[in-house]
């Protein structure tokens, strides 16, 4: 059975239904421990809705967003809601907490390197000429409202799509008390909450090279998330180059693993542990042993 | 020891997620209210030269409706400074190899030993599910987990209680298993056998082979059986009173591996030190009573236990609490504790001749008086939030059970006072 809305469409399958729609450039999943139409419906709408509503928000894509709006604001005090307050303050925290390699200042860097797997490096000069617009350090804000320096940029790229994952699997929670949902966009994946029935969801992580569901993983709560550098590097004299830049230098974190996925209990976490992680580069595993979570690295 | 390169951020990312995503589904006015009930305190211990805990609790609860109660504790501690290690005093100093055989430490003439090597985080979870039964039956049971470095215990509970009588009389029992595991670092020595110390061999290797030959493995097990019958009974509208019985057994490993007798001759001087010996099982009875006394505006607490274990340690509890209004929204509590024990029947504070099967001189199985003395002051804010603090005096008083102090041992304090100060913050919302 197959039903089709605007934007999304679901089928009830053997033990559970599945919801699809497309969003945030990922093919998104929702796996849904019901059979209910009604039920399955309901996810699905509110579901697309919230989804759509978090990339139209935070995408940098869009013409007229928050995100449009602070990154055109050449200096001026730009007014905010709870939502960019609060996202805001996680970005501040992930900051602190990762010595400063988390920091969603550093898109501009991307004017200066264009990861199109060519040989073509930046010079010095010109990643120097962007590094004076990196810095969380340089942005202000408070609970109503946010001042960027002319030039600077923030860029939600980091966290939105696991940010997205997490609030639909607490809006099935709340709409679905009794089901346990499997919330997965490209990978990012949370489990609104555990199955009535014990029984684990079974989640293929993908190999970031062969593109294989390499393992088979028995999910009964918590949240995945995955980083990687997969087809976005650029290669000159044996040296790869990793998208992944620290902010703190300009350059591609050398030696980082070239996919990480991390298991915790939200997806958003997970996704920053995974995004640090990688951002320690060749410490990513040591640093990851002391966060005493689950995770693959693959090199 | 490994070296340690990071820290731990994902307790406080976790917390930073929670605040997200929490704060976000207020700000958009979910339909779903937030009726968990939060309980924080965090906590200081201190004795002066010894040893200071630094604790910090989360309780919450949730009422899922009609009594079914959903509630867990999160408490985190941290210990450092120095413990007794069972030695006797002497007037001269002494070295003392350190419980992971690494290292000395030396006391000085006069000090009672302390092993200052005691540092430990415990990490200790509580959940538990309370439910009606029927219209006058409660049942409930609860899992415990409390680790530390060299530590696990993991315990479940069941508890049922009975109303009857109008709902004036209420009888309770409640049982809980608990199995523990201890694996302390250097291993577990061998009873009776003697400390060996550096300085008595002539080189490392020597010194370590005799080190190995005090101990007997890397972990040791317990279990504990408790099991409480209760029985509470309203008197009238102003009086409430409660009586338990309870029963503990204990079986496996029982000794502290911290800790030594001094053997000692006929001058007092020490000639060595062995690991200290308990006997592997402990069965305790334990009677305890309540009354509650409500005032025209106070309300006064007063409570009895008497416990009695085939250790041959009998105790004595006498506890008060009056609570005093100062306001609509303000009271303090004031609180005085008394306590008083027998000695086990195989302490020892040092041994003379030969050594015993069982023996120990931990001061914690002698004979001792302690008293508490403490104030709390609580205020509930306009938000109906409540915040409290507590301060609070102990002073723990040794006692010699009938030993003579041979030689030397007569000019050193065997029996040392031990006072603690606690202070305690706490929020509630």
């Amino acid at each position: 059975m197959l039903q089709t809305q605007q934007g999304y469409h679901w089928q009830l399958k053997d033990e559970h239904a599945s919801i699809h729609f497309n969003a945030m450039a990922s093919p998104c999943e929702l796996l849904v421990d019901t059979l209910e139409p009604e039920l399955v419906e309901l996810l699905a709408k509110l579901a697309y809705a919230e989804t759509k509503r978090i990339e139209h928000k935070f995408s940098r894509y869009v013409a007229d967003n928050i995100v449009a709006k602070i990154n055109s604001s050449c200096g001026q005090v730009v007014e905010i809601d709870q939502e960019v307050f609060q996202l805001l303050t996680f970005a501040e925290q992930c900051y602190q907490l990762s010595e400063h390699l988390f920091d969603i200042t550093s898109g501009v860097l991307r004017k200066a390197w264009h990861f199109d797997c060519s040989d073509n490096l930046p010079s010095q000069q010109q990643v120097e000429s962007c590094m004076q617009y990196v810095g969380w350090d340089k942005v202000k804000f408070e609970h109503n409202s946010i001042r960027l320096q002319p030039d600077m940029q923030l860029d939600f790229g980091g966290i939105g799509k696991e940010y997205a994952v997490s609030r639909v699997a607490q809006l099935c929670l709340a709409h679905a008390p009794n089901n346990s949902v499997l919330v997965n966009f490209g990978g990012d994946i949370q489990v609104s909450q555990a199955k009535k029935n014990g029984q684990a969801w079974h989640v293929g992580i993908e190999d970031p090279i062969t593109g294989k569901a390499e393992q088979v993983l028995q999910l009964t709560s918590g949240a995945l998330a995955t980083s990687g550098d997969t087809n976005k590097y650029l290669l000159k004299d044996g040296v790869r180059y990793s998208h992944i830049l620290n902010p703190q230098t300009g350059w591609p974190v050398v030696n980082a693993p070239r996919s990480v996925t991390v298991l915790a209990s939200h997806c958003i976490q997970a996704g920053c542990l995974a995004t640090i992680g990688l951002l320690y580069g060749a410490d990513c595993e040591d640093f990851l042993q002391a966060q005493q979570v689950k995770f693959w690295c693959s090199r | 020891m490994q070296l340690i390169k990071f820290s731990n951020i994902n307790g406080a990312l976790a917390a930073a997620t929670c605040t997200l995503l929490a704060g976000v589904s207020n700000a958009q006015a979910d339909e779903k209210s937030n009726d968990w009930q939060f309980d924080t305190a965090i906590m200081y211990y201190g004795e002066p030269d010894r040893v200071q805990a630094v604790e910090g609790v989360v309780s919450a609860t949730k009422d899922f409706g009609d009594e079914h109660v959903f509630s867990t504790k999160l408490v985190l501690d941290t210990l450092t400074g120095a413990s007794a290690n069972g030695a006797v005093a002497q007037t001269s100093a002494q070295t003392f190899t350190r419980p992971s055989g690494n290292g000395e430490y030396t006391v000085e003439a006069g000090d009672t030993p302390l092993d200052d090597t005691f540092r430990d985080t415990r990490v200790q979870l509580n959940l538990a599910w309370n439910q009606p039964w029927g219209a006058n039956q409660k049942v409930g049971a609860g899992l415990h987990i409390s680790n530390e470095y060299d530590y696990l215990s993991v315990a479940l509970n069941a508890n049922y209680a009975l109303d009857f009588n109008r709902k004036n009389t209420t009888f309770s029992v409640a049982a809980s298993y608990a199995a523990d595991e201890y694996s302390p670092e250097g291993g577990i020595p061998l009873a009776l056998s003697k400390m060996a110390i550096r300085g008595d061999f002539a080189n490392d290797d020597a010194f370590n082979s005799g080190f190995d030959d005090t101990r007997i493995g890397e972990s040791e097990n317990k279990d504990t059986l408790d099991v409480i019958f209760g029985l509470s009974q309203v008197i009238n509208r102003r009086w409430l009173v409660q009586f338990n019985y309870g029963y503990s057994q204990v079986d496996g490993y029982l000794s502290d591996p911290f800790k030594v007798v001094s053997l000692v001759d006929d001058t007092g001087s020490a000639l060595g030190h062995y690991y200290e010996s308990r006997p592997d099982s402990r069965s305790k009875h334990s009677i305890f009573a309540q009354s509650k006394y409500h005032f025209d505006s106070l309300v006064w607490d007063m409570s009895y236990r008497l416990a009695s274990d085939d250790w041959g340690i009998d105790s004595h509890t006498l506890e008060s609490r009056l609570y005093i209004p100062l306001s609509d929204s303000a009271w303090i509590t004031p609180h005085v504790r008394y306590y008083q024990q027998s000695a086990a029947d195989f302490y020892r504070p040092f041994v003379q001749g030969d050594l015993a099967e069982y023996m120990s001189a931990d001061y914690r199985i002698g004979q001792m008086t302690a008293y508490t003395l403490g104030l709390k002051y609580t205020q509930k804010l306009s938000d109906g939030d409540e915040l409290s603090m507590r301060l609070e005096y102990y002073q723990q008083t040794p006692e010699n059970s009938g030993f003579n102090s041979p030689g030397q041992l007569a000019d050193v304090d065997l029996y040392p006072s031990v006072s603690a100060v606690i202070f305690q913050l706490g929020y509630k919302f």
